[in-house]
C-alpha cells in the first residue's frame, strides 16, 4: 500500500509518500507566504523523483486543521480534488493529533498552535494519544488551568507565544502517524472540509 | 485544427463556477454555486466566509459540471483558471484545484485574468471585431480597455477611486435597499424622475472615472433632506443617480470611439446587466455607427464560462503556466 500525506496547516509544508512502512520521499520545508505557490510543485517532485504517477497512490491522509485558515484550505483543496478525481480513499486527521503522535516522550501531550490574542488551538492527549481534552480554541491560561489536574505533561509547538512557555518542537513522524490511523475510515472527498475550530469574526459578531 | 475543450474555473469572489467551453465560443456546460444569500446578512461579501464556502463547494461543482457535459476529465484539453485579481483566499481554492487537475491529468494550465474573462464572455455570443473598446463595469472594476487583436489588451483608463458597482451598492444602501443593491436600484430608478441635482463625475479629457465624489454627494443629499424633514423620494434619487453615473461612462466611451477609430464596443462585468447602461450604449453605438456587444445576463456575473472562453484565446497565444502559478489579489491586465 502506498500513502500520500499532506499537511499545510502551518507555514510549513509537511508531505510524504509512504510505502509498506517506509518513507519513499518527504518534504519538511517552511514556505510561509509562498505555500500556495510551492505546495503542489513540491508534492509533484516527490512523484517525479520516484517515477510515480498520481494513480499509484492507494490512500491520502490530509491534515484538515486547526491552524492557518488559508494554509488548511490549500492542502484540503489539493487533497480533496486529488481524491475525488481518481476516486482514492481519503482520511482526515487533525494537526493537533499529528503533533501528539509525533512526540518522542511518554507523558501527557499538549499540542498547541498560536491563535493570537492570548488564544491557542490546543488539546490534551494521554500517553496513548487518547483525548483527555477535545481539540478547541481556548485561552492559553484556561488551558493551563485544565492542566493543573495532570502532573507530567509537555507542550508541543513550533510557535512562539506572548508569554514564555517551554515547548517541545514538532516535526511530523510520518510513519507513526499513518500507522496510528491505518484503521480510520476514509470519507467521501466532497465531505472533506477544514476543521477551523473557530467561527469567522463576522459570524461571531452576529451571535 | 482539432476541437479544443477547455475547463474553466472561477472563484475570485463569492461564486464557485466551473464550465466547459468548446473552441472558445461554444458553451457545453456550466455550473455556478452562488453565495449571495450567505453574505446578505453581512451587507457585503465577507472574504473569510467566501473562502470557506469555496473549499466546501469546489469538487461538487467540478463533478456537476462534468456530469452536465457528460464528459470525463480525460476528454478535457486544458484547464483555464482565474489567477487574479480578486479576493486572495477565494482565488486560492480555484487555483489549487486547477493545479491539482493539471498534475493528475497532465493537461496544460492556462492562467486567465478575471477581466479578460469578462471581455471574452462576449465571444460566446458573437465574434469580436477589432479594434474594439471593452467597457468593464462591475463591483470591483471600471475600466476602458482597447484591443487591436485577440488577447492583446491596452488599458486606456479606469476608476481613480471606487468601482461603479461598488458605488451602486453603497448608494442603494443609503436608499435602504438590501445587498446586493445595484440591480434593485436599477429597477427602482425605472419608476422615478430625474429631480435631484447631482454632479457628473470627472468631466475631463482623460479616460478615467471617479465615483467617490458622486457617492458622497448622494450621502450628503440624503442626510440634508433628513435634517430638513423632507421625505426622500427614493425612486427619484435612484433615477438621478443612475443618470449621472451612466453619463460619465458614456461620455468617456464616446471619446475613446472618436479618438481610436473603433469598430466594436464590448460591455462586460456585472453592471453590464444594468438597463439604463444597456439603453445608452445602444444609442451611442447607433450614433457612432459601431457594433455593440453586450453579453446575455447569465454571462454578466462571475462564471467559469467566460474564463474557459478567454482561456482558449490565451492558449492560442501560448500563455500556459507551470504548477508554481500563484493567485494575485491585484494584477494589471496585459
Amino acid at each position: 500500500m502506498r500513502y500520500l500525506y499532506i499537511d499545510t496547516s502551518s507555514s510549513f509544508l509537511y508531505s510524504a509518500i509512504v510505502e509498506d512502512g517506509s518513507i519513499v520521499s518527504k518534504v519538511e520545508q517552511e514556505y510561509g507566504q509562498d505555500l500556495s505557490k510551492e505546495a503542489l510543485p513540491q508534492i509533484v517532485s516527490m512523484f517525479t523523483n520516484n517515477q510515480l504517477k498520481p494513480a499509484d497512490i492507494d490512500k491520502i491522509y490530509i491534515v484538515n486543521g486547526p491552524g492557518s485558515f488559508t494554509g488548511i484550505r490549500i492542502g484540503v483543496t489539493i487533497a480533496k480534488t486529488y481524491a475525488w478525481s481518481l476516486n482514492i480513499p481519503i482520511v482526515p486527521l487533525l494537526s493537533l493529533e499529528a503533533m501528539a503522535i509525533s512526540s518522542k516522550k511518554t507523558k501527557i501531550h499538549v499540542p498547541i498552535i498560536n491563535a493570537r490574542r492570548g488564544y491557542v488551538f490546543g488539546a490534551i492527549y494521554d500517553e496513548n494519544y487518547q483525548e483527555l481534552l477535545k481539540p478547541r480554541h481556548i485561552k492559553l491560561e484556561d488551558l493551563k488551568m485544565k492542566l493543573s489536574a495532570y502532573q507530567d505533561y509537555e507542550f508541543i509547538s513550533n510557535d512562539t507565544f506572548e508569554e514564555e512557555i517551554i515547548t517541545e518542537s514538532y516535526s511530523p513522524d510520518f510513519l507513526k502517524i499513518i500507522d496510528f490511523y491505518k484503521e480510520r475510515e476514509s470519507k467521501n472527498p466532497h465531505a472533506i472540509n477544514p476543521e477551523y475550530l473557530k467561527l469567522t469574526e463576522a459570524e461571531e459578531s452576529l451571535l | 485544427m482539432k476541437d479544443m475543450y477547455i475547463l474553466g474555473i472561477e472563484s475570485s469572489c463569492d461564486e464557485t463556477s466551473v464550465s466547459i467551453v468548446k473552441n472558445g465560443t461554444q458553451e457545453i456546460a456550466t455550473v455556478i454555486s452562488s453565495q449571495i444569500d450567505i453574505h446578505k446578512s453581512y451587507g457585503g461579501v465577507v472574504p473569510e466566509i467566501a473562502s470557506r464556502h469555496h473549499v466546501k463547494n469546489i469538487t461538487i461543482v467540478l463533478e456537476e459540471c462534468l456530469e452536465k457535459a457528460n464528459m470525463k476529465m480525460e476528454e478535457i484539453d486544458a484547464i483555464a483558471i482565474t489567477y487574479g485579481p480578486g479576493l486572495i483566499g477565494s482565488l486560492l481554492i480555484g487555483l489549487e484545484a486547477a493545479k491539482t487537475l493539471s498534475f493528475i491529468y497532465n493537461k496544460p494550465l492556462i492562467p486567465v485574468h478575471h477581466i479578460a474573462g469578462h471581455i471574452y464572455a462576449n465571444s460566446l455570443v458573437k465574434e469580436l471585431q477589432f479594434p474594439l473598446i471593452a467597457v468593464v463595469v462591475s463591483g470591483g472594476h471600471t475600466e476602458l480597455i482597447e484591443m487591436k487583436e485577440h488577447y492583446h489588451f491596452e488599458k486606456l483608463g479606469g476608476t481613480l477611486d471606487d468601482a461603479i458597482g461598488e458605488c451602486y451598492d453603497k448608494v442603494a444602501r443609503v436608499i435602504g435597499l438590501e445587498y446586493p443593491g445595484g440591480p434593485k436600484l436599477d429597477k427602482l430608478a425605472a419608476e422615478g424622475k430625474d429631480t435631484y441635482k447631482l454632479p457628473v463625475p470627472l468631466k475631463d479629457d482623460s479616460y478615467n472615472f471617479s465615483f467617490s465624489g458622486l457617492k458622497s454627494a448622494v450621502i450628503n443629499l440624503a442626510h440634508n433632506e433628513e435634517q430638513r424633514n423632507n421625505p426622500l423620494r427614493k425612486e427619484d434619487l435612484a433615477t438621478s443617480f443612475q443618470k449621472v453615473a451612466i453619463e460619465s461612462i458614456i461620455s468617456k466611451v464616446r471619446k475613446a470611439i472618436q479618438d481610436k477609430n473603433i469598430k466594436n464596443i464590448i460591455v462586460a462585468g456585472g453592471v453590464a446587466a444594468n438597463q439604463v447602461l444597456r439603453r445608452e450604449m445602444e444609442k451611442l453605438a447607433t450614433e457612432c455607427q459601431v457594433e455593440l456587444s453586450i453579453p446575455p445576463m447569465k454571462y454578466c456575473t462571475d462564471n467559469g464560462t467566460m474564463i474557459a472562453a478567454a482561456g482558449y484565446y490565451a492558449y492560442l497565444e501560448g500563455r500556459v503556466a507551470d504548477l508554481t502559478l500563484n493567485s494575485k489579489s491585484q494584477d494589471i491586465l496585459k
